[in-house]
């Protein structure tokens, strides 16, 4: 199944090329670890055969975008192009720049809950594999089945591709992951369910570990700002400094800055190196941002972005 | 050499408890690191993999304060902190890391001699432990060195199942190793079994880069615009593989005041790869992402050997493990071109 996406997507890529109907091609290269791919920008026709699709294409490569010139086809999961369409909302990327190749996900493997689960290391378990609804995990001296819902990506348990219709070609067939968004909102509800001083611990806790290497913004393809706040000195909005307060600070206004943009797509706290669970963030702020607004980041190019339109007849209420 | 049983280590490490502040490796943060031993934690015993935030934070933390200053009338007074700082033993650090520190001491006794961190690594004993399950991405035996090098460590050991045996390598070593009661002498069975554990350990290091290669062709592809873009296209420019780099030491300097003019001075972890980096006493002067990537290659491979004759990276992995779009360095240097000799350095070579 995932061979002969492959090599659907391969043909069409060098076809794309071929014609000149792009310049160039971001998709999926083997990676060098276990369980990874890797992004791979290629111009030359003869390169797409390194393309590859497999449980493993994490990446959001919309990141990549705004900085390439020229027409660009991108090889897109759904969130991912929710992600590219939120691009041209604001008007960072031309929509007619883009050629969307939807390809279909049945869910990013959290490598990082395999992990907690087995107690290995990436480079200590065999093989991972879809096995019907199941994950089969294999290793030295045994094997074992894991649910979606154990090992999924908190941000694909809570996958909706309903109502999406971007793609300028789909290979294969996209639809919503049965894993259910409740269960993509678990963490949230514990979070809930504390009192205001036990949130506060809780992130205490998790930006004491923030090293501040801003892995979660380059990686955020909403993330566009050409000059980040807290790279601003006059005035300091934030330290630079690792700081736990100012880690929450930093993270709490950069959500707020990506509030409508903002898809949820798991690469913030998936690339970053101190396990903290951005996910609770960006999955609350969805939520607020549906409920308040019945709004959905990048489901309609045409719709103005969210958080920098305003329209007279809007609740003036929300301005106050 | 020397031996210690398993079920004893515990008592060793209480032992220098009371003299030091223990680090162990740990999760108990949430993320792989060397913390304060609790007393109980003893995982790292049988379990002892690279940490992902690397040992250099003992010696060159993320944050460090270096001065506090107070405004009275006529200017500031400074007020210094940090002149002696806690005597800490380091347990269980992997020879890559300790011969990162080795490495990272170079640069800061060279111009001038940086208080802040020698006088922490004066105050501390490595005691390594030799690394029985390298990940698959180590490549450590392609820099001179192996995963049971003792060379920059005080003491040694090496797990030979029951036991470790424990290699005195400094007087340091030597001193913190008195007295200890269930210490003894190891047998020549057990030295035999050290060796054949420590060869094994060298064998599973199975990703190689060719370092001659390397040095000979770095100085040819420096202009090699299009490779480095290449190279550097799906890089993100984020600090993970400088921060978690054990020999990467740049940081930048931030003062906090309050309105009364009190404050500190800190330093903090900085990073090349950052589009900001050096951009506020001057300009950033790799303003395009394949320079600052061409920049961190050059520095480990090319700028460290030529000023400290030692190439500045350890093979410990962890830039290949953590980059969040797998970029390999190990790539990118088994993939140098060829590059043909400019005529400059064709004369240099003829002459």
């Amino acid at each position: 199944m995932t061979r002969e996406i492959q090599q659907k997507l391969r043909a069409e890529a060098r076809n794309l090329l071929e014609k000149g109907k792009v310049d160039r091609v971001i998709g999926y290269g083997a990676g060098s670890l276990k369980f990874a791919t890797t992004p791979l920008i290629i111009s030359d026709k003869a390169n797409a055969d390194r393309l590859v699709v497999n449980p493993f294409i994490h990446n959001n490569l919309s990141v990549f975008l705004p900085d390439l010139c020229g027409k660009v086809a991108i090889v897109a999961k759904v969130c991912d192009a929710r992600s590219i369409i939120s691009l041209v909302q604001n008007k960072q990327i031309a929509r007619e720049d883009v050629f969307i190749i939807g390809v279909p996900c049945s869910g990013i493997i959290d490598l990082a809950k395999v992990q907690k689960l087995t107690g290995l290391d990436r480079d200590e378990i065999g093989d991972m594999s879809w096995k019907g609804d199941k994950v089969a995990v294999t290793f030295a001296g045994g094997s074992k089945e894991f649910s979606a819902g154990e090992v999924l990506a908190g941000s694909c348990l809570g996958c909706d591709c309903s109502g999406f219709q971007e793609f300028d070609l789909v290979i294969g067939e996209i639809k919503t992951l049965a894993g259910g968004k409740d269960l993509s909102r678990n963490k949230i509800q514990e979070m809930e369910a504390m009192s205001p001083a036990q949130r506060w611990e809780f992130w205490k806790n998790e930006f004491s570990r923030c090293i501040r290497c801003y892995a979660c913004r380059q990686l955020c393809p909403v993330c566009f700002c050409e000059r980040c706040f807290v790279e601003e000195t006059e005035p300091l909005w934030v330290s630079p400094l690792p700081k736990w307060q100012d880690n929450l600070i930093f993270q709490a206004v950069r959500m707020m800055h990506v509030a409508g943009r903002c898809t949820d797509c798991g690469e913030c706290e998936r690339a970053c190196p101190a396990n903290i669970p951005l996910g609770i963030l960006t999955g609350k702020m969805e939520d607020i941002v549906e409920e308040l607004f019945q709004y959905r980041a990048g489901m309609d190019k045409d719709a103005p972005p969210l958080m920098a339109a305003y329209q007279p007849e809007e609740a003036e209420n929300l301005m106050r | 050499m020397k031996k210690i049983k398993k079920q004893n280590a515990a008592r060793l490490l209480e032992k220098w408890q009371k003299e030091f502040t223990v680090f162990v490796p740990s999760k108990a943060s949430g993320v792989a690191q060397m913390a304060v031993w609790d007393g109980q934690d003893l995982a790292f015993l049988e379990h002892n993999r690279n940490t992902v935030i690397p040992p250099k934070a003992n010696f060159l933390p993320s944050i460090q304060k270096m001065f506090g200053f107070r405004k009275e009338e006529g200017g500031y007074v400074l007020e210094p902190t940090d002149e002696d700082p806690p005597k800490q033993l380091l347990f269980g650090i992997h020879p890559c890391d300790a011969r990162a520190i080795a490495i990272i001491d170079m640069v800061f006794k060279d111009a001038y001699e940086d208080r802040y961190y020698l006088s922490r690594r004066q105050n501390t004993v490595l005691v390594g432990m030799a690394c029985t399950s390298p990940y698959d991405n180590c490549f450590c035996t392609s820099l001179g060195f192996g995963p049971a090098d003792a060379t920059d460590v005080d003491i040694m050991l090496t797990d030979i199942g029951d036991s470790f045996l424990i290699e005195e390598i400094t007087d340091k070593g030597k001193e913190v190793l008195a007295g200890a009661k269930d210490v003894m002498a190891a047998t020549p069975a057990d030295e035999k079994k050290a060796r054949a554990v420590k060869e094994s350990a060298k064998a599973r290091v199975s990703t190689k880069i060719d370092t001659d290669e390397i040095g000979k062709r770095l100085p040819l592809v420096f202009d090699d615009r299009k490779f480095w873009e290449e190279i550097s296209a799906k890089c993100v420019s984020c600090g993970i593989c400088t921060f978690l780099c054990p020999t990467c030491y740049c940081f930048d300097i931030n003062d906090e005041m309050l309105r009364d003019g009190s404050g500190a001075r800190y330093r903090n972890w900085d990073c090349c790869s950052f589009a900001v980096y050096t951009k506020m006493p001057t300009e950033n002067p790799r303003e395009d992402k394949w320079r600052r990537v061409r920049q961190k290659v050059y520095h480990k491979y090319a700028f460290y050997p030529e000023l400290f004759g030692i190439i500045g990276c350890t093979g410990c992995g962890r830039c290949i493990r953590q980059c969040p779009v797998n970029w390999d360095i190990t790539q990118t240097l088994n993939s140098l071109p060829a590059g043909t000799p400019t005529k400059k350095q064709e004369t240099q070579k003829s002459s």
